[in-house]
């Protein structure tokens, strides 16, 4: 019993203080730049450009998967910062010189970015609503939640995997930016995965979002919760995945910047 | 006299173009912008255009180069001061006898000359692996187009680097200026899709009279008159943003000086 409260103290006293170690740096304004109003100029830019392409009768396939994918600033960028931040800012040998889980250490990086993920698609589709006239009267509210909260944890599975590549690389920003533009084209956020060339679709199937945001297209259509259960399913088995992969990255670094003494080389 | 200055301005400036050029090839973030970023976006284009048919594969090669123009105009240029006061350069660069302009201007040169690797890229991705047909309608007129563009793109990058430097909640936006300039520039889509009340602020803005006049050599969609109405777009805009730009910087030198910022964070 001692134990589980240990770890759920650790769990959630990690995930808040690292989520305000990567954010005390920013200010309110710079949260709004980057979270509120860049992800309205990505979801008008790619709905404008898919209309010109297919007409404005397409308009929410563009909206609805880029407000998904939004999920990405926070399941990929902030995740991997705040497993990559303990290194450059030199509390990882600290961490690893306690005794505490590393499972728990390890995923509760996440936590926060899930919920901040979450916040964010939610904005997505508001501003979808709002501009662009999202129809949602036919959603399922539970059902697209639920899609919501999946999907932003697959995406973030792929974050820690992200941010142990991170403590091995300086080139952070490079392979983040990379991942998040590839997801936009290889995730169905922008093209159906049915138009991409055949050799290119399980690339696209072993993404995290490219289900989750069918599943969110299906629901907004008016889809039940039973009929994209399979999808969503599928999401948070790969989400799982990608995050015991990164956990056995992450045990991996310790074990080999340990044998190595290379904690604190930059 | 002025002959001899203009000499010594211009090696500052070559100097300057030469730096840059040799950092940014190792600098992952400004290869991702060049390269990376808007080759993604050329796939992206050619496969969504693909569904309207026509001859797209020109259209997306200039308008993916335009993004990576821009992007790298703010990213690169519009840090250009500020990395300097970051890594504690900025003040010799101020005590110099050149003035920091023609510093900021050959690293702006340096910027935007290499970001036309965006457009160079995004051709061959289209014509090799894609296959698609390039032909340019009017290659003059582009060469024209393009050179005129580079000019207003150094000229716009002038003004956008001292305001960074001097605002720092202006450069929290940076992030946030990328899409809204693709957008009301036309650059993968006509600003035609756009509400009217968007358009006279496509009209003031240079990359917009840039992206219409290459789309519009490449295409041969545009007039000799439109021609000439973007091309003197483009000067008059970079004539404006000279003047202000000067005025900027010494604004920003003074208030540097004032308050002891020319080193900081």
């Amino acid at each position: 019993m001692n134990k589980i409260l240990n770890n759920s103290r650790l769990f959630f006293h990690g995930a808040l203080l690292s989520y305000i170690a990567l954010f005390h740096w920013l200010r309110p304004m710079t949260y709004l730049a980057t979270k509120v109003v860049s992800p309205l100029f990505q979801i008008l830019f790619f709905t404008l450009l898919g209309m010109y392409a297919t007409g404005r009768e397409n308009a929410h396939f563009y909206i609805i998967g880029n407000a998904i994918q939004v999920a990405a600033l926070s399941g990929i960028y902030g995740v991997t910062f705040s497993i990559s931040g303990d290194r450059w800012e030199g509390t990882l040998a600290y961490l690893f010189g306690t005794p505490a889980n590393r499972l728990v250490l390890f995923v509760g990086r996440a936590f926060m970015h899930v919920i901040d993920g979450m916040f964010g698609i939610v904005i997505g589709l508001t501003w979808g609503a709002l501009l662009l006239r999202l129809d949602l009267s036919k959603t399922d509210p539970v059902a697209l939640a639920l899609t919501i909260f999946i999907t932003t944890l697959s995406t973030s599975g792929m974050g820690l995997l992200l941010g142990c590549m991170s403590l091995l690389t300086r080139n952070v920003m490079f392979i983040n930016n990379t991942v998040y533009f590839l997801l936009l084209v290889f995730a169905g956020v922008n093209i159906p995965v049915s138009s991409l060339p055949l050799w290119m679709q399980p690339l696209s199937y072993a993404l995290p979002m490219t289900r989750g945001i069918a599943a969110a297209r299906a629901i907004i259509a008016g889809e039940s919760l039973k009929s994209v259960a399979p999808l969503l399913n599928s999401e948070l088995l790969l989400g799982g995945v990608y995050i015991f992969a990164g956990y056995l990255f992450f045990r991996w670094f310790e074990y080999q910047a340990k044998r190595r003494g290379t904690l604190e080389v930059m | 006299m002025i002959w001899r200055r203009f000499k010594e301005n211009a090696r500052v400036v070559l100097a300057a173009f030469e730096l840059t050029v040799k950092q940014s090839f190792t600098d992952s973030f400004v290869l991702f912008g060049i390269l990376v970023q808007p080759l993604i976006i050329a796939i992206l284009g050619i496969w969504m255009l693909k569904e309207r048919g026509g001859d797209y594969g020109i259209f997306v090669v200039v308008g993916s180069g335009m993004t990576g123009l821009w992007t790298n105009l703010v990213f690169m240029s519009g840090n250009s001061i500020t990395e300097e006061r970051w890594t504690g350069t900025l003040e010799f660069l101020v005590a110099q006898p050149t003035p920091i302009q023609w510093v900021i201007f050959g690293k702006n040169l340096a910027s935007v000359l290499q970001s036309l690797l965006s457009m160079l890229g995004s051709y061959v991705l289209a014509a090799l692996i894609f296959n698609l047909s390039l032909e340019m309608a009017h290659p003059f007129y582009f060469a024209i187009s393009l050179i005129l563009g580079v000019i207003s793109f150094i000229c716009f990058g002038l003004v956008i680097a001292p305001v960074f430097v001097m605002n720092p909640s202006v450069q929290r936006w940076q992030n946030s200026m990328e899409y809204p300039i693709y957008i009301l520039c036309g650059f993968l889509f006509p600003i035609a899709l756009l509400p009217g009340w968007t358009t006279p602020l496509s009209y003031l803005l240079s990359p917009y009279w840039a992206a219409h006049a290459l789309h519009g050599a490449s295409s041969g969609t545009l007039t000799f008159s439109e021609f000439a109405l973007s091309w003197f777009m483009m000067l008059l805009f970079s004539a404006i943003y000279l003047v202000i730009s000067q005025k900027l910087f010494r604004v920003m030198l003074r208030k540097a000086r004032i308050d002891a910022t020319l080193i900081g964070q």
